[in-house]
């Protein structure tokens, strides 16, 4: 009896040891912050280029973890989502190029501006949307934040102009809006996105031109991926030096697979913006690891060795986190219940996404013209009618 | 005229009295009702997403230009680019992604075998890809461009409209950028929504100088195409983009020539004429066999083919028949080519017509939603020919 009483009493003991480690780990002390080195810019038309070095505290690390790491997995359930055939049509994704959506937020206002391309549900997250919304909008619900008729290519939010199909279009749509900005007088800027193969489009120059001659305060961003469709950069441009470009426009290439040089580039670009000094171009060197869209299994045109290896040197979220962690920003273990946290917000939005009802047919000619009142609208034949309200 | 519009009137009474007598016999008939509604008054229009809205008829073999081969309509542009590329030296094909193949492989093969001088890739420009391919014409070379999808023709609208179709007329015949073609797929596919599904005919149709050609089939489509690059006009061909893979029919593998500006009558018929072209040429004449088989209508189905410059005289001898013209597109309503057509033919036949209908894509502009495909299959345009005779019938009765 005695002796079971001491291997009880062995065993109570060490369990209750267990508890004791987890209360250490939690009264850790982390650091508040840590400077890190970024890589310098290269730099066009310009004497200085944005700091070598950053600070990061840690509640901004754990902030852009969390969102890069939301960003990932909400385009891998899309992903996922899309091969069941629950979201069909078009779909862009953008795992890999979290540290250009969460990085350029993080250099800007929310009350700035941005308008990218159809590569765009990232940047509808950093915007402000919910993850809801998104994976709604994707299977085309009223959930959606387009109320489920735009899909993956038009979402829209506050100061989040879309989600554009055609390539190039959205640019000098930027320029406008730059020049919105200017005129209102607010310090506001305006991030115009495009990629490397809308790059030779000719409208993009058309807006260079206007927004160096009245100034606008627009920071044109060329998200290169590398790849424009299938068509290697080489291949398409002349000149692959995207960030020079824009010719008269100063122009600096960063880093777009580490979150903090994006943010420390996009802060300078804002700021040389903000005094007055007109446009400035960014190129920011990222890379993506699905295919141009669901279609292009993103095999035929470059090898699958260096999508891995990009994966295992230079994915952004893997950055980040080793950055935090040899720090003592974050724990690992921490960063795992972030993970966690996150895959359990983009399950229960998948499951929103799914079984929230599509959108009526009575609105299926809803807001072609802004008129009132409403009008008719002919459907394919003279007896069926949509009403038009807007 | 007027002996026409006299003899017409005659004619006019004539059919409907025939015409009466048909209606009578039906109208008490216990016709199932269903197929006859508008598809939004059903409840399953939903659920039949999944299903196309349209079967590809192939036509049958022809012997007539030798040896034939199974072929899809992405196949069968193929056969013809090569043909193309063998005959003429000069022939060059360039474009977004053709040297791999092309996005819908219509390009597969060529680049190895005529070499990269020949089948080349631009960068994304498609005002540059159409101004560039003016200039090489220009200089007597063929030029075959492809837009990657016509709903990104418009960049290049102006270099088309402005430059193309005018050279040869401002210059007064000294330039001339006739051997130029572009090509572009068109049309509804069911998933492309609003910039993969355009039917831009109309804003071409607009454009004196310039040819514009639909073809309904890989038959059609390679002497279509053949037709195009060797007419002395700059011409753009449109490829149906749904029947890349979904129609298969035996094709020759030697070039031939199939007319452009000529209407085909693909069946006779003596009560209505159908005018299509593209896609909608397979709904017209499923509309066509199940008018004959439910209402015992004798449908005339005609493929236009060439929207400009299009077959006035086909269209109306066959309207001279039938007294009845449906036209049914994709591409929405106002402004749509049907309008051109109807407008034509009433002017010529204004005593003659009896009603002319046509059917359209939806006002609102695109028709990539599978809701609004399906609206425009068979039993639609079924319920507006049932419905058409209703209208007709009581106009008849109150003008005679």
């Amino acid at each position: 009896m005695r002796k079971m009483l001491a291997a009880v009493s062995r065993v109570l003991a060490g369990a209750a040891q267990k508890p004791a480690s987890r209360v250490l780990v939690a009264s850790r002390n982390f650091a508040n912050d840590a400077t890190f080195e970024i890589k310098k810019c290269d730099l066009h038309r310009l004497e200085e280029g944005p700091p070598v070095t950053t600070v990061l505290t840690r509640e901004d690390g754990l902030k852009y973890y969390r969102m890069m790491q939301t960003v990932r997995r909400m385009e891998l359930k899309a992903d996922q989502l899309y091969k069941q055939k629950i979201i069909r049509g078009f779909c862009h994704l953008c795992d890999g190029q979290e540290a250009c959506c969460v990085g350029l937020e993080a250099g800007i206002n929310p009350t700035d501006h941005l308008i990218t391309a159809y590569r765009a549900h990232g940047f509808t997250f950093t915007r402000g949307l919910s993850v809801r919304e998104i994976l709604a909008e994707l299977t085309g619900r009223r959930g959606g934040c387009a109320k489920g008729k735009g899909g993956s290519m038009h979402m829209y939010a506050k100061n989040f102009y879309g989600g554009n199909g055609i390539v190039g279009a959205q640019v000098p749509l930027g320029a406008g809006i730059a020049l919105a900005c200017k005129y209102n007088g607010k310090d506001e800027v305006c991030l115009t996105l495009y990629g490397d193969g809308a790059a030779n489009q000719g409208q993009i120059f058309e807006a260079y031109n206007m927004a160096a001659l009245w100034k606008l305060p627009c920071i044109f961003i060329c998200e290169n991926n590398r790849y424009g469709m299938g068509t290697s950069v080489e291949r398409a441009a002349a000149s692959t030096d995207y960030y020079k470009r824009g010719d008269f426009i100063p122009g600096l290439r960063v880093d777009g697979m580490d979150i903090l040089c994006v943010r420390e580039a996009t802060r300078f670009a804002a700021a040389y913006c903000r005094s007055g000094k007109g446009p400035i171009l960014m190129e920011l060197q990222t890379y993506r690891y699905h295919g141009h869209s669901m279609s292009d299994p993103g095999v035929s045109y470059r090898t699958r060795e260096e999508i891995q290896e990009v994966r295992s040197k230079s994915d952004p979220i893997m950055l980040l986190k080793d950055r935090m962690v040899n720090s003592n920003l974050a724990s690992v273990e921490e960063l795992k219940e972030i993970d966690v946290e996150v895959r359990k917000e983009i399950e229960d939005a998948a499951q929103f996404a799914t079984a929230d009802p599509e959108p009526p047919l009575e609105e299926l000619g809803y807001h072609i013209y802004s008129s009132d009142p409403p009008f008719e609208v002919r459907g394919a034949n003279q007896w069926i009618k949509f009403k038009s309200v807007s | 005229m007027a002996v026409v519009a006299v003899a017409a009137g005659r004619l006019l009474r004539l059919r409907a009295a025939a015409a009466e007598g048909r209606w009578h016999r039906w109208r008490g008939d216990a016709v199932a009702r269903s197929f006859l509604q508008p598809a939004s008054a059903r409840k399953d229009a939903a659920q039949l997403r999944q299903v196309a809205h349209f079967t590809f008829q192939p036509d049958p073999e022809s012997h007539e230009y030798g040896q034939t081969q199974k072929m899809n309509l992405f196949q069968s542009i193929t056969s013809a680019l090569d043909n193309s590329l063998a005959k003429d030296p000069t022939a060059v094909i360039f474009g977004e992604d053709v040297a791999f193949g092309g996005v819908f492989r219509c390009t597969v093969g060529l680049r190895d075998k005529y070499g990269k001088d020949r089948v080349f890739n631009t960068p994304l420009c498609e005002q540059g890809i159409v101004g560039f391919g003016i200039g090489l014409a220009v200089t007597g070379a063929t030029a075959i461009a492809e837009i990657q999808f016509a709903d990104y023709i418009f960049p290049a609208f102006d270099q088309i409209v402005n430059e193309a179709a005018k050279y040869r007329y401002r210059s007064g015949d000294l330039f001339n950028c006739g051997s130029l073609t572009i090509r572009a797929p068109w049309g509804c596919v069911g998933h492309g929504a609003l910039y993969h599904s355009q039917s831009p005919e109309a804003f071409f149709a607009h454009c004196p100088g310039i040819k514009v050609v639909i073809p309904r089939s890989p038959f059609q489509a390679k002497g279509l195409l053949l037709s195009c690059i060797e007419d002395k006009n700059p011409c753009i061909f449109f490829e149906p983009k749904i029947l890349y893979r979904a129609a298969v029919e035996q094709v020759p593998v030697e070039p031939y020539n199939i007319p452009l500006s000529q209407a085909e009558v693909i069946q006779e018929g003596s009560d209505v004429t159908l005018v299509a072209w593209g896609t909608q040429v397979h709904v017209i004449r499923e509309v066509a066999s199940m008018a004959q088989e439910k209402l015992g209508v004798s449908c005339e189905v005609i493929d236009l083919k060439t929207i400009i410059p299009w077959d006035v005289d086909t269209v109306c001898k066959s309207v001279i028949k039938t007294g009845r013209l449906l036209i049914s597109h994709e591409a929405p309503l106002t402004g749509g080519f049907a309008s051109e057509i109807s407008s034509t033919v009433q002017r010529w036949f204004f005593l003659l017509l009896l009603l002319k209908q046509h059917l359209q894509g939806w006002g609102c502009g695109s028709s990539g939603s599978a809701l609004a495909w399906h609206a425009c299959g068979p039993g639609s345009i079924l319920s507006t020919t049932y419905q058409q005779r209703c209208c007709v019938r009581r106009e008849l009765k109150s003008k005679y």
